[in-house]
C-alpha cells in the first residue's frame, strides 16, 4: 500500500527535477546561440591590439574608432542608405500589391485562385541565379543598371509571393460581415477594401511589410548582379569586407559594419514579435 | 414585341453588370500579376531562350537557336556536376541537422516558466543576421590563430582545426553558420505548434504510465509529423538558394570543395560571360529543384492524410 502511495509522489519529484533541467537547458542553449553575436559586439568596440591576442581580452578600453571609420570611410553609409531605400520601396509596393491580391484569394472567389496559389508557392523554388542573367541583360538594355528602382523591382520577384500568401491566411481570418455591409452601403469592392479591411487590417499588414524588409535588406545575389556602384546596399559591401583576405586583419571594422546592419532588423523584429511568430508559423503550415 | 426588346436589354445589361463584377474582381489582383509577369515570368521565358540561343557579346542578347547544344555543354562540365554534389551534401547535412535540433530545442524552450516569452524572443535576433555578416562574424570567430573558438577548443587540449583552409572542414563550417542562422527559424515555428498540441492526451498518457521516449514515438511524433513536415519544406526552400555564406567566408574553396551550384552559376554568368551555358545550367537547377519541391510537398500532403 505504501509502495503504491509513494510512487506518484516519487514521479512528481521526477517531473520538477526534470523540468527544472528543461528551463536550465534551454536557457544555456538560448544564451549559445547569442554567443556569435556578443562576440561581434565586444569585437566592434576593441582596439586592433586587443582584437589580435591568446587568450582572447573579455576586458578592454571600448572604442568606437570601428563605427566612426566605417562610417565616415568608404562607402558603406551611403550602402546602407541605399539598402533602406531599396528595403523600404520593395516592401511599400509588394504590401499593395501584394495585400490587393491576398484579399482576391481569400475573399473574391476568382476562378483558379487554387492554381495562382499553387504558383505563388512554386515561385518559392524558383532560384534566383535563373532569374539574375535575364535581369541584369534587361536592365543593360534598358540603361538601368545601379539604380534603385531596379533593384526594387528584383526585389518584388520574391516579396510579393510572400506577401501575398500572408496576407491571404490574414484576410482569411476575417469576419465576412465587415465587407458585405461595406458594399450595401454602396461602397464598391476597393471602396470597401480601402475604407474598411485594410484598416483593421493594420496589424497584419505591418508585421508582414516589416517580414518584407527582413527579407529584402540581407539580399546579396541580385544586389551584385545589379549594382555595381552608386546603388549597392550592405550586403555587398559585407561580403567584400569579410571576403578580403590580403587585408582580412580589419576585424573591428567588419564587426562594426555588421552591427550597423544588425541592430535596426533586431529592433523592427522585436517590436513586432508576436506577429512575427505567429506569421512565420502560418507562412511554413499554410505554406 | 416589346416585352422581346425588354427582356434583350435586360438580359443584356445583367450580363454587362456581370462582366463588370468580374472585372471587379480582377482588378485587386492587377497590381501583383503585372508585376510579377515582369519580374519573374518573363525573366524565366528569357533565361529558357538564351539557354537555347548562342550569345552575342556583341549586341549582348541571345542570338542563333542552337538546340541542346549548351544544355550538353552543361552536363559535359565536370565542375557544374561537382557543384550539385556540393550543394546536395550541404542539403543532407544542413536541413536534417536544423530540424532536429529545431525541434529539441523548441521542446526545452517549451517548458512552462517566468521567462519562456523572453528567451523565445531571444531567439529571433541570429534569424534576422543577413548571412553575409553571419559568415563574417564567424570567420573572425573560426580564425585558426586568433579566433575564440579556436581558443576555447584548446582549453580542452583540442589542438587549432583549419575550419575554412580544409576541403572537409569548410563544408561543416557552412553547415555550422548556416544551422546557427536557421535553427532559431525552426525553434519559432516548432514551439508555436507545440504550445498548440492538446494537453489533455499527454496527461492520459502520463496517468497511463508512458516513459517520455514512448510519449514521444506514439504521441508527439505523430501530432508533430505535418508541421515537420512543412518545415522541412520551408528550409528546403530556403537552403537551396545557398549562396551569401559562401560568398562571405569560403568563396568556393579550398578547390572546390564548398562551390555550392548558386555560386558557380554565377562565376560562369557574370565572371566567365558565359550567359548561354550558364542559362541552361540555372534551367536545369530550376527543374531538379521544382521536381524534388513538388516531392516533398506530395510527400507531406501524404503523411498529413495517413495521420
Amino acid at each position: 500500500m505504501s509502495a503504491v502511495e509513494s510512487r506518484p509522489a516519487g514521479r512528481r519529484g521526477g517531473l520538477v527535477a526534470g523540468h527544472r533541467m528543461r528551463v536550465w537547458a534551454g536557457v544555456i542553449v538560448c544564451l549559445l546561440f547569442l554567443v556569435p553575436l556578443g562576440w561581434m559586439l565586444l569585437t566592434s568596440f576593441k582596439e586592433q591590439r586587443d582584437i589580435f591576442t591568446v587568450p582572447p581580452t573579455f576586458f578592454f578600453d571600448p572604442t568606437i574608432a570601428h563605427y566612426f571609420d566605417v562610417l565616415t570611410r568608404g562607402g558603406f553609409a551611403g550602402q546602407m542608405l541605399n539598402t533602406v531605400i531599396v528595403a523600404v520601396g520593395a516592401s511599400v509596393l509588394s504590401l499593395i500589391a501584394g495585400a490587393m491580391a491576398g484579399y482576391a484569394l481569400s475573399r473574391l472567389k476568382i476562378k483558379g485562385a487554387g492554381v495562382i496559389g499553387a504558383l505563388i508557392l512554386a515561385s518559392r523554388g524558383v532560384p534566383p541565379i535563373a532569374l539574375a542573367v535575364p535581369m541584369f541583360l534587361v536592365a543593360r538594355a534598358l540603361g538601368i543598371t545601379d539604380t534603385h528602382i531596379t533593384l526594387i523591382l528584383a526585389y518584388c520577384s520574391f516579396v510579393i509571393p510572400y506577401v501575398m500568401w500572408l496576407m491571404r491566411g490574414f484576410f482569411l481570418a476575417l469576419p465576412k460581415e465587415l465587407e458585405e455591409s461595406a458594399m450595401i452601403d454602396g461602397c464598391s469592392r476597393m471602396g470597401a477594401f480601402f475604407r474598411i479591411i485594410v484598416p483593421i487590417s493594420v496589424p497584419g499588414l505591418l508585421s508582414t511589410f516589416i517580414f518584407s524588409i527582413i527579407l529584402a535588406w540581407e539580399e546579396l545575389l541580385f544586389a551584385l548582379v545589379l549594382t555595381n556602384r552608386t546603388a549597392t546596399t550592405f550586403p555587398v559591401a559585407i561580403a567584400g569586407m569579410a571576403g578580403d583576405t590580403e587585408n582580412g586583419a580589419n576585424w573591428g571594422e567588419l564587426a562594426a559594419a555588421g552591427m550597423i546592419t544588425v541592430i535596426p532588423v533586431v529592433i523592427l523584429a522585436l517590436l513586432v514579435q508576436k506577429w512575427l511568430i505567429r506569421g512565420l508559423a502560418e507562412g511554413a503550415t499554410k505554406g | 414585341m416589346s416585352v422581346d426588346t425588354n427582356v434583350q436589354t435586360r438580359t443584356r445589361r445583367r450580363r454587362h453588370a456581370a462582366m463588370r463584377d468580374i472585372a471587379s474582381r480582377w482588378s485587386f489582383m492587377a497590381p501583383a500579376s503585372l508585376l510579377l509577369v515582369a519580374v519573374l515570368a518573363y525573366p524565366l521565358i528569357y533565361t529558357l531562350q538564351i539557354s537555347f540561343s548562342d550569345f552575342d557579346l556583341a549586341s549582348f542578347s541571345p542570338s542563333e537557336w542552337v538546340g541542346t547544344e549548351n544544355y550538353e555543354d552543361a552536363l559535359a562540365d565536370e565542375n557544374f556536376g561537382n557543384s550539385l554534389v556540393v550543394t546536395g551534401i550541404y542539403l543532407v547535412l544542413a536541413l536534417p541537422l536544423q530540424i532536429v535540433l529545431g525541434f529539441g530545442i523548441a521542446f526545452l524552450l517549451n517548458a512552462e516558466w517566468r521567462g519562456r516569452g523572453l528567451f523565445r524572443a531571444l531567439f529571433l535576433i541570429p534569424m534576422v543576421v543577413a548571412p553575409v555578416v553571419s559568415g563574417g562574424i564567424w570567420k573572425i570567430m573560426l580564425d585558426p590563430l586568433w579566433g575564440v573558438v579556436t581558443w576555447f577548443l584548446g582549453l580542452f587540449g583540442i589542438p587549432a582545426i583549419d575550419w575554412f583552409g580544409d576541403a572537409g572542414m569548410a563544408m561543416i563550417s557552412i553547415v555550422l553558420i548556416d544551422t546557427w542562422r536557421s535553427v532559431p527559424f525552426v525553434v519559432l515555428i516548432a514551439s508555436a505548434a507545440m504550445l498548440a498540441l492538446p494537453k489533455d492526451v499527454f496527461e492520459a498518457a502520463s496517468v497511463d504510465g508512458a516513459n517520455w521516449w514512448h510519449t514521444l514515438k506514439s504521441i508527439s511524433l505523430p501530432m508533430l509529423a505535418p508541421i515537420i513536415a512543412a518545415t522541412f519544406v520551408v528550409r528546403w526552400l530556403g537552403a537551396v538558394k545557398m549562396f551569401d555564406v559562401v560568398v562571405a567566408t569560403t568563396n568556393g574553396g579550398p578547390g572546390q570543395a564548398t562551390n555550392v551550384v548558386n555560386l558557380y552559376i554565377y562565376r560562369q554568368a557574370f565572371q566567365l560571360l558565359e550567359f548561354s551555358t550558364s542559362s541552361a545550367m540555372a534551367v536545369i537547377v530550376l527543374v531538379i529543384t521544382m521536381v524534388l519541391t513538388f516531392i516533398f510537398l506530395w510527400g507531406s500532403k501524404k503523411l498529413e492524410d495517413n495521420l
